[in-house]
């Protein structure tokens, strides 16, 4: 590995980390879009701040499309409040808008503006060890380390300092503006620390990307727990590990490294959305599947219960009366049957002593729909757990 | 060069026909269909589609080798729908809310197409160059038989429509009564989603990935805050798009380095902003108005109540006072002193005010009224 190569996942790795802790709080906030919208509206930002400072590096341009990131916030939270549109169509009416006036600023500065749009959309990360930064002659690293460098500092303190604030705020509005922390300055704190984050991270990465190194991370985390720290944890190694495979694969296919960073992020994401062992899509199924025959179980135990004639009990008669398929009325009868519910004798279908103490239990529990009744059958049924 | 100078050249130059006459039919198509979207809060899915669809563009050409842009759409196409499946399998299925999904597959689809993209680029296939189009959409190279495509779109999706008209406006308000109708409403959704997919994946080549949620939205978002009814909104996006399509076209022609793409999403945001501040009944200019003359009314109203319980007190309703004495009184201004003497209610002789015999009734009636609503 090169001295560049290293510093190339280094860059990427902390633009991960500084983008996962915003993008955990806007993803409990339900305001994941918000991100895509500031990271199309900095566009105008960038250049105009361009042509003040010539700089693209420069902090104060950094501030200064950071700013039209909160011009961004601003704007549609003022359409939102008009109620002339829903939310979402604020947010789609504002940035298209902010970013067709960049793209037309760079077009029509295109000799003046060393800025394409195809590296505002993929930034040039390749490219990040060859800006470097030189204090006094000595060469530090490379100018965006510095940059994404700072901006994750601020955000750990701020995140180190704020987090019990900024996690009542996320999840009990009321509370948090009871106990006197104002809402709106949590609300436009973040904000601003999501606009610099996406600023900052642009030139490396570019737009696309930002938004995906926020939300990607913290929605796969969000699929695997509940606790905000813990989610924190994984959101930030879900990122680095991206960043890090993602360079590797774009070295092999010689392609773009955010390309590729986002792309490993999408795999990361359909593992967990398949596999995650409670909230991932075959768990899911399962679950709903197992209820689907508990349910029936619960059906036909009933219908045993409730049926001593001979004829109401006939294996047979069982499929026509619950209107039921051969497949499922057999896989029903075959757990009944392994649970020593009931017991078939001359194709008659009894209930057994347990299968009939289970009944009682719940009966009494659907007609009391007290929890009392259920702790104990809760061992052999699925149904009641969730 | 002058309007009349332009017109004439949209008649005649093939390049500006085609462009005009293509970005019109497809302003049209996408308000349209842009207004189920606003109306069924998918706002956003327009935008998560239009980045969706590139690896679908990039597949195509990787598969074909040819950059036929029929074929490239139905890459488009394709990989657009799976990215709205996935999105609704995200958020049926998990916990995970429907902004987060529609950001994921937005910006993961979107990644994984500049991924493809780039690696197409190191191809040795000269063919290559040129798909990046697709980014910012480049209206130039639209040609006759993509009109002829959009135009065949436009009309299928405007025959459904009509088809299908009651079923999806019932759908569009009250799903669960849909429902209870006995509609399939599974497959009327499919549907409307598909044509909204549809709309989008057509405007690629001409408004590019990154424009085209805009192109769905704001004919839509304009047109809303002129009517209630839904087919006036449909009609009206419809035009409000087409017209978007013919002036930015219009304006990019006019000037070098202008790309149409956005230009024709600034129109149509001009169109939104108009329509925000100028509609009649929902505007802001005609809220506003609205809120200062009923303020005013108000303030009248205090103005003569106050008056009125002055004169109570005297045997001659039309005793004089002072007007000082209004002074102290909040809601009084020189203003609504003198509209009430235009309306005969009060007369002012020097700086002593009186009220008429008709004024003292109309402050009476008032103030029953209030009682009755009081109560």
């Amino acid at each position: 590995m090169s001295s560049a190569q290293i510093e190339i996942q280094l860059i990427a790795s902390i633009v991960a980390v500084a983008c996962a802790i915003p993008g955990t709080f806007l993803v409990l906030r339900k305001m994941a879009m918000i991100s895509d919208a500031i990271s199309h509206s900095i566009l105008p930002g960038i250049v105009i701040g361009f042509f003040i400072t010539h700089n693209l590096n420069s902090p104060l341009l950094i501030l200064f499309a950071a700013f039209t990131g909160i011009i961004t916030v601003v704007l549609v939270e003022y359409i939102q409040k008009t109620n002339l549109v829903k939310e979402d169509t604020a947010i789609g009416l504002v940035f298209p808008a902010l970013f067709s006036i960049g793209v037309i600023l760079i077009a029509k500065n295109a000799n003046d503006v060393h800025l394409d749009v195809d590296a505002v959309l993929l930034g040039e990360l390749a490219f990040a060890p060859f800006d470097r930064l030189i204090i006094n002659g000595a060469d530090v690293g490379p100018k965006s380390l510095w940059i994404v460098g700072s901006i994750l500092l601020i955000t750990l303190t701020l995140l180190i300092t704020f987090f019990k604030e900024l996690k009542v705020s996320t999840f009990d509005k009321g509370l948090a503006a009871s106990l006197g922390f104002s809402p709106a300055i949590i609300h436009y704190g973040l904000m601003s620390v999501s606009s610099v984050t996406t600023v900052g991270a642009f030139d490396a990465v570019g737009a696309i990307l930002v938004v995906a190194l926020m939300i990607a991370p913290a929605a796969t985390a969000y699929l695997l727990t509940t606790d905000l720290k813990k989610m924190l944890v994984l959101a930030v190694g879900f990122g680095i590990f991206s960043a890090i495979m993602g360079y590797w694969v774009a070295h092999w296919l010689d392609a773009s490294i955010a390309g590729s960073i986002t792309t490993i992020l999408g795999l990361v994401f359909l593992m967990v959305y398949l596999f995650a062992p409670s909230k991932g899509i075959i768990a899911v199924l399962y679950r709903e599947k197992q209820q689907r025959i508990e349910v029936s179980l619960l059906t036909f135990l009933l219908h045993l219960k409730n049926h001593d004639e001979l004829e109401e009990r006939h294996v047979k008669h069982l499929n026509e009366h619950i209107n039921w398929q051969k497949v499922r009325s057999k896989s029903v009868l075959d757990l009944a049957q392994k649970n020593n519910m009931i017991h078939i004798e001359n194709q008659i279908v009894s209930l057994t002593e347990k299968g009939d103490a289970f009944t009682s239990k719940a009966i009494d529990y659907i007609i009391t729909n007290r929890d009392a009744q259920i702790e104990d059958m809760k061992d052999d049924f699925f149904l009641f757990r969730g | 060069m002058d309007i009349t100078e332009y017109i004439k050249l949209v008649f005649t130059d093939y390049t500006l026909r085609t462009i005009t006459l293509g970005t019109a039919i497809l302003g049209a198509v996408t308000g349209m269909l842009g207004s189920f979207a606003v109306l069924r809060k998918q706002s956003l899915l327009g935008d998560a589609i239009s980045h969706a669809a590139l690896p679908g563009i990039a597949i195509a050409f990787l598969i074909t080798g040819a950059k036929d842009s029929n074929t490239l759409l139905i890459g488009a196409l394709i990989s657009g729908l799976i990215g709205t499946f996935w999105i609704r399998g995200i958020v049926s299925k998990t916990h995970l809310k429907s902004d987060t999904a529609l950001g994921l597959i937005l910006s993961l689809f979107f990644g994984f197409g500049m991924l493809l993209l780039t690696f197409i680029q190191k191809q040795p296939n000269a063919n290559q160059a040129g798909l990046d189009k697709y980014l910012f959409g480049q209206a130039a190279t639209l040609v006759e038989s993509d009109v002829w495509t959009m135009a065949i779109v436009t009309g299928i999706c405007l025959l459904v429509m009509l088809l299908f008209w009651k079923e999806f406006k019932i759908l569009l308000f009250d799903a669960d009564y849909t429902k209870t109708l006995g509609f399939n409403t599974k497959t009327i959704d499919v549907l409307i989603t598909s044509f909204i997919v549809l709309a989008i994946v057509l405007g690629l080549q001409t408004v590019g990935v990154v424009l085209m949620s805009a192109m769905l939205l704001a004919p839509a978002a304009a047109a809303r805050q002129w009517t209630n009814s839904l087919s006036v909104m449909v009609f009206l996006a419809a035009l409000f798009g087409a017209f978007s399509g013919v002036f930015g076209t219009a304006i990019s022609a006019s000037q070098n380095n202008l790309s149409t793409g956005p230009v024709i999403v600034l129109v149509a945001g001009v169109f939104v902003l108009i329509s925000f501040i100028f509609s009649p009944s929902r505007g802001l200019l005609f809220r506003q108005i609205r809120f200062v003359k009923n303020r005013r009314d108000l303030e009248l109203h205090k103005t003569l109540a106050f008056m009125y319980n002055i004169a109570e007190t005297h045997e001659n309703v039309s005793h004089p006072h002072a007007i000082k004495i209004l002074n102290n009184f909040q809601g009084y201004t020189k203003g609504t002193l003198q509209k009430l003497v235009e309306k005969d209610y009060v007369k002012l002789t020097g700086n002593m005010w009186s009220l008429t015999a008709k004024g003292f009734n109309a402050a009476s009636n008032l103030y029953n009224q209030q009682n009755e609503t009081d109560e």
